[in-house]
């Protein structure tokens, strides 16, 4: 904990001990003790030769010219080495490639003919339920490159793999670790990240809408509650950006002093980028939103872009991963995401009861937009509608 | 997808034991041994591109364990060439990068100096072929770490054929076990002064233990360090090699076309094997130890001190609980900003589950 008291503003790194900052593990294979992330990729930008990861291409002539050099080869033996250590002679040749070969000597691919034979009788079962929840974001982005070179990710920048849990909210998400992950450059503003995470409970709407439906987007809670802070080693960064918002942090730094607990320091988010952190990679930190909605909140990656990285500055906060819920159907047409939620409700077959926009307002209203009948609406979204 | 581990682990170990056989360092000799044990197909079938990514993505950080000390340089060169037949038989689109962690960036670098310094081009070419295709990630560490308090981790062992001799003497005698030793030795020469015949003094008829073991331990692990460093002096030969304009410049340069030639006259004699003459063919020489550049005495460290970190829960317990005792009750339950059930226990609906 003591690079927690380091932990925040900027210029930390300028000081920092550099040994101190080349990642260790804490725990093995579970999280690396903090370090600061901006000194840690000034550390391996002294270390690299840029060409190393730079977006260009290396020539390749270039290269063995410059090997040639290096070892006092000649070309024909440079030559030689081109031809004997050509990734050429690695691979299979023309063979199927989509095959799991059996009677194969490696366990690995015994290991996974077996599960591939699982799979495939799996797929005859349940045909429709194969990789429902297996959703793949990762590739759409990969090598993407910005119009306008002034949106580049420069090169050397930092990225950094976020993985955001959802909050135990149903019963049926306690055994899984549903999440969310994202990549997010070490320039860019923590509250940039905040913008990114989508929950359901910021598009909540609070209140009972039966007599007005139409009123009910507009108390959307993401713009009602704005307070949200990020808890990072020992130090709670406030989104402060509105007028409205509220350090709610607050509360928690003071209760700790009264209580004799080791003290906690503010910051605000907005001011604060990831290369200014001070943290631990593989470590549970916190985000929390609407007052009580806490995510769980770990860092598992911090590298350098790399070629073909989403290079578009722009798309950044990039989401790579996203769980993909099931979603609640309208109780009527079985077809369309539900969004609303009756009780009370005469029309309804059952008690609470879901229903699509669409259903709803058929279902419960006449032409002229008149309440038919005694029933309680609330506006409902649906924990799959960010699929 | 960990269930792999252990699987590629085995494949891993045969492929670099068969290699160990071959006693070189030859990327002409790693090949065939590539081939007959038919690596490509690691990769081959159906998959999700995800899945896909994700096993490409732990076949490198298991095989990259090989590419690091406290491996011999033969295993480490077997590890360069298993990468770079991952890295280029795997089918995700694009590749997945080789990890790189910083902490093992000069590991690397002191590595690709003694297989030039050694004249192992094809070593040197491999790397730097890895290296100028952007095959790295330049990451903090060589895994993506998601904190996963309930699962067990798995034991990383370390192959013990693998690994880099004078490594064994160095992990025999660390700091640690010698205080051990001197704890036990006071414990046991005051319990033998207890039972005594005349109490306090220790009596001779049941004092069979040597008084200095501790320091006797120390002494005859710095004299063999010393003759290493001895030995390791003594086989530089005088004159250098023709081509090799050993000599100039810095001290340090000499000092390293010196360590180059002992590293080369090391292995040439341990294998017999006859120098070739022509320079162009000089790559292709047939000479390996097992015990390679690794064993520069220079590295090793004779005493070093490890203090095993506390557990959260511990330091959670000195951090708070001991502070504040009327908070006891809050305080055992407080195990950090707001954690959840981490169990990844699959719907229980499911009626077959695989079985790994
Ligand atoms: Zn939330
Ligand atoms: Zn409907």
């Amino acid at each position: 904990m003591a690079a927690a008291a380091s932990g925040g503003g900027a210029g930390d790194g300028d000081r920092a001990d550099a040994q101190e900052n080349v990642p260790t593990y804490e725990w093995e294979d579970k999280n690396t003790k903090a370090f600061h992330v901006a000194a840690f990729g000034r550390l391996w930008r002294e270390k690299l030769d840029p060409a190393l990861y730079c977006y260009q291409d290396t020539e390749e002539d270039a290269e063995h010219a410059q090997l040639a050099r290096e070892l006092e080869l000649s070309e024909e033996t440079m030559e030689e080495l081109r031809v004997i250590c050509s990734p050429d002679s690695l691979t299979g040749g023309d063979v199927r490639t989509d095959v799991v070969p059996h009677d194969s000597s490696l366990k690995t691919v015994r290991l996974r003919k077996r599960k591939q034979d699982y799979k495939d009788s799996l797929r005859r079962d349940f045909p429709a339920k194969q990789d429902v929840f297996a959703s793949e974001l990762e590739n759409l982005a990969i090598g993407r490159r910005p119009m306008d070179p002034e949106l580049l990710v420069p090169e050397g920048e930092i990225i950094l793999t976020v993985n955001v849990l959802y909050p135990v909210i149903f019963e049926a998400f306690k055994f899984c670790r549903h999440h969310m992950t994202l990549q997010v450059m070490g320039s860019q503003k923590l509250s940039e990240l905040r913008d990114a995470i989508c929950c359901v409970s910021d598009l909540q709407v609070y209140g009972e809408f039966s007599s007005t439906p139409d009123m009910a987007p507009e108390f959307i809670s993401k713009d009602l509650y704005k307070s949200a802070f990020f808890f990072f080693e020992g130090v709670f960064y406030d989104d402060m950006r509105y007028p409205e918002c509220t350090a709610i942090s607050k509360s928690t730094i003071e209760w700790a002093k009264s209580h004799d607990f080791p003290t906690y320091r503010s910051a605000k988010m907005e001011e604060t980028t990831f290369n200014d952190l001070v943290v631990k990679i593989g470590y549970p930190y916190l985000y929390c939103h609407q007052g009580d909605c806490e995510h769980v909140v770990i860092i598992t990656d911090i590298r350098l872009a790399h070629r073909d990285d989403c290079l578009d500055k722009n798309l950044y906060p990039l989401l790579i991963y996203k769980h993909r819920m099931l979603t609640r159907k309208c109780s009527v047409c079985n077809l369309y995401i539900s969004r609303w939620l009756t009780t009370d409700d005469h029309l309804a077959p059952m008690d609470p009861c879901l229903f699509c926009d669409m259903c709803f307002r058929t279902l419960h209203y006449d032409k002229e937009g008149n309440k038919l009948g005694h029933f309680l609406a609330y506006p409902y979204v649906d924990p799959g509608a960010f699929n | 997808m960990d269930n792999y581990i252990q699987a590629l682990k085995a494949d891993f170990e045969e492929l670099l034991g068969q290699f160990q056989r071959t006693d070189s360092v030859r990327y002409e000799n790693f090949l065939p041994i590539w081939r007959n044990l038919d690596f490509p197909s690691l990769f081959y079938g159906k998959i999700v591109p995800n899945e896909m990514r994700i096993f490409c993505r732990l076949a490198l950080a298991t095989a990259y364990q090989y590419f690091l000390p406290p491996y011999t340089f033969q295993i480490r060169v077997g590890g360069l060439y298993l990468l770079y037949g991952l890295y280029h038989t795997q089918l995700a689109s694009p590749k997945e990068k080789i990890r790189i962690a910083l902490k093992d960036w000069e590991e690397v670098m002191k590595f690709q100096q003694d297989a030039a310094n050694a004249q192992h081009y094809d070593v040197v070419y491999i790397l730097r072929k890895l290296l100028s295709e952007k095959s790295f990630y330049f990451a903090a560490m060589p895994k993506q770490l998601n904190y996963q308090s309930k699962k067990k981790p798995l034991r990383n062992e370390v192959c013990e054929e693998f690994r880099e001799r004078p490594q064994r003497v160095k992990d025999l005698i660390s700091m640690d076990t010698l205080e051990e030793v001197m704890n036990v030795q006071q414990h046991y020469e005051k319990m033998k002064a207890a039972i005594s015949a005349t109490p306090g003094q220790l009596d001779s008829a049941i004092n069979f233990i040597r008084k200095d073991l501790v320091s006797q331990l120390r002494s005859t692990m710095m004299e063999y360090h010393k003759l290493e460093e001895q030995q390791s002096r003594d086989t530089v030969p005088k004159s250098g090699d023709g081509d090799n304009a050993a000599g100039e410049g810095s001290s340090e340069q000499q000092e390293c076309s010196q360590r180059a030639q002992l590293l080369a006259s090391i292995k040439s004699k341990s294998y017999g094997h006859v120098l070739e003459a022509s320079k162009s063919r000089r790559h292709r020489q047939v000479e390996m130890d097992t015990s390679g550049s690794g064993t520069d005495p220079s590295q090793l460290v004779l005493f070093r001190k490890k203090k095993r970190p506390l557990s959260l829960k511990a330091r959670t317990k000195k951090n708070l609980i001991d502070k504040v005792g009327t908070l006891k009750q809050e305080a055992t339950e407080f195990t950090g900003p707001g954690m959840m059930e981490e169990n990844s226990k699959e719907n229980s609906k499911k009626k077959r589950r695989f079985r790994w």
